[in-house]
């Protein structure tokens, strides 16, 4: 759904993109993570057709954002991170505006403003003014507006900022629910548990270019060691699960309450299938088991740990 | 052109200018300016007459009230154009809107129309809302119906340009208080220096040609005038002093160029619009 390559963008002051690329398929809700000043910003314009990239290419449902920005625009949700909102508009207003905007036609139109109210939950607050809402609500608003043209491809520049607890945990559940219904969604943030939460894959960019994710192996001296954690549900013998996680080098014991555990062990995915082929073996019922790589804190900590140093 | 005339961005524009406190207070001010003005001139004009022991012409109070309220309105809308225009592009940019506008299928072209229409639609208003001020002219006589449709055709285009003017500086500035500043240093260079630049250039041509004074200055002393937005209206005036500005047309095409310029810098600038953003 989007394709970039070597992407370039040059400024004055001389940050940007140098040499981005990446593929976002179309059932992907993908994380774009780096520090400030790294370039997620920037990409995410290009892609909106806000500004022209110096060079590379890149192509939002099969469509060159610089050769065909309006095709680009016509299939694309764009969300900054301060987003403006007119606040002399009522609600209903400012959605009417913007589907006239994206060129709506009755019927399309007044069913994609029922939907985007439905959507934001201000199908009660219509005749308010924008002003009158509060931050939360307005994101909704701004989100719903996003939506109104149906877009295939989101991109959400820091979506959450400002927002509280319960705000973000609505906005992160409508991207959810966006998803499964098969919108490609490129998400940049600094909360890096929301993104943990919902994406299915992470971006790491710094300096406007890829960073990988240093492997397990590969870590720097000094930096902590890769640890997975382990939920384990069982039926069987507590004695036989504690010597099936004493055979694997390193395991610790977390947590034990009645056909419990949570088991710390070092390494990846083939460490955790060595820790459910071991309690297999001891004759043990699995009920459930639940391996979590490292998190998104210590894969950015990999990542960039030594710029932030 | 059906695109244009429902351009969603009028629609928008008209509702958020009308709600506005400015939108009943500036007609309510412009029209008591006009007002005061107006029974100003009758006054000195009927005393005038009276002084000099004639009889008083209804005609000369009828062009007395026409010229007064052409004039005053035209200084009066020149002072409100780089309100209603210079801010309103950048407005967008303060409040982080023009993403939003430019991210939708709207063209640069209908935003910009859309930004025009709006600025010019109150100004019209305005000028609409001293109709029954111009009328009592034609009540004392003396002023044709032609002279009337001249004179505000002269300064609907003058008001359409400056408009121009004034998106241009809104799109090239990222803030209302510059775009505004340098719109209204636009308008005192083409109402004041233009004026100066010709005050200096027929001094200087009517010290070198004493015999032709009475024909008035040749067209290329007049042509930094061609440019003051009073230039159209002061040829219509037919006395001894503005007698001699006979080119309005000149005029006339000078402001419809300096529009379409603006027009056209200002939608290349909004087309990169995104980098101010």
């Amino acid at each position: 759904m989007i394709e970039v390559e070597e992407l370039h963008k040059t400024y004055r002051g001389g940050r940007g993109l140098r040499g981005f690329s990446f593929l976002l398929e179309s059932n992907e809700l993908v994380g774009l993570v780096g520090p400030n000043g790294a370039g997620k910003t920037t990409l995410i314009k290009i892609l909106a057709t806000l500004i022209p990239a110096t060079s590379g290419k890149a192509r939002v449902g099969g469509h060159d954002v610089a050769a065909d920005p309006r095709s680009v625009r016509a299939v694309v949700g764009y969300l900054p991170d301060i987003a403006g909102i007119y606040q002399d508009l009522r609600v209903r207003e400012f959605l009417e505006f913007f589907a006239d905007a994206f060129r709506l036609k009755e019927p399309k139109r007044s069913a994609a403003i029922q939907r985007a109210l439905e959507l934001s939950g201000l199908q009660d607050r219509t005749d308010e003014y924008v002003e009158n809402l509060s931050l939360g609500w307005k994101q909704r608003l701004l989100l719903a507006k996003t939506l109104l043209h149906e877009p295939k491809v989101l991109l959400l520049d820091e979506p959450a900022t400002g927002l509280d607890p319960l705000a973000r945990i609505s906005l992160r559940e409508q991207l959810k629910r966006l998803h499964s219904d098969g919108v490609a969604i490129l998400i940049s943030s600094h909360i890096l548990t929301d993104l943990e939460d919902m994406c299915t894959r992470i971006l790491f960019i710094a300096d406007g270019k890829n960073v990988s994710e240093p492997s397990a192996q590969a870590l720097p001296a000094g930096t902590t060691e890769a640890r997975i954690h382990c939920e384990i549900g069982f039926q069987g013998s507590p004695e036989l699960a504690d010597q099936a996680v004493g055979n694997i080098p390193g395991a610790r014991v977390l947590e034990r309450k009645d056909g419990f555990l949570l088991v710390e062990i070092p390494g990846g995915a083939a460490e955790a299938s060595a820790l459910l082929r071991a309690i297999v073996n001891s004759g043990m019922v699995v009920e459930h088991f639940d391996a979590r790589g490292p998190g998104l804190e210590e894969r950015y900590r990999r990542a960039f740990g030594e710029r932030l140093s | 052109m059906r695109r244009f005339i429902t351009n969603p961005m009028i629609n928008k524009e008209l509702r958020q200018r009308l709600r506005e406190r400015r939108a009943w207070l500036l007609p309510t001010l412009y029209l008591l300016i006009l007002s005061g003005t107006v029974s100003f001139a009758y006054y000195l004009t009927t005393e005038a007459e009276m002084r000099s022991q004639r009889e008083v012409q209804g005609a000369d109070i009828g062009l007395a009230i026409f010229f007064t309220v052409v004039f005053t309105q035209i200084i009066a809308l020149l002072l409100m154009a780089p309100v209603f225009s210079a801010g309103s592009i950048t407005i967008e940019k303060e409040q982080r809107t023009l993403t939003g506008l430019l991210t939708s299928l709207l063209s640069v072209t209908q935003i910009w129309w859309g930004k025009f229409v709006t600025a010019l639609l109150y100004l019209l208003l305005l000028l609409l809302s001293a109709l029954p001020m111009l009328a009592l002219s034609f009540a004392f006589g003396g002023v044709e119906p032609l002279q009337l449709i001249r004179a505000t055709g002269s300064t609907v285009l003058v008001l359409a340009a400056i408009c121009c003017v004034g998106l241009w500086c809104s799109a090239t500035f990222r803030r209302s208080i510059h775009s505004t500043a340098a719109c209204y240093g636009i308008v005192l260079v083409l109402s004041v220096v233009t004026a100066v630049v010709f005050g200096i250039l027929v001094s200087h041509w009517s010290s070198n040609h004493l015999l032709l004074r009475s024909e008035g200055p040749p067209a290329y002393v007049q042509a930094p005038m061609f440019l003051n937005p009073l230039y159209p209206l002061l040829s219509m005036v037919d006395d001894a002093e503005f007698g001699q500005f006979v080119y309005p047309t000149s005029s006339w095409m000078l402001f419809t160029a300096m529009g379409c310029l603006a027009a056209a810098f200002a939608m290349r600038r909004l087309k990169r619009g995104g980098d101010q953003l």
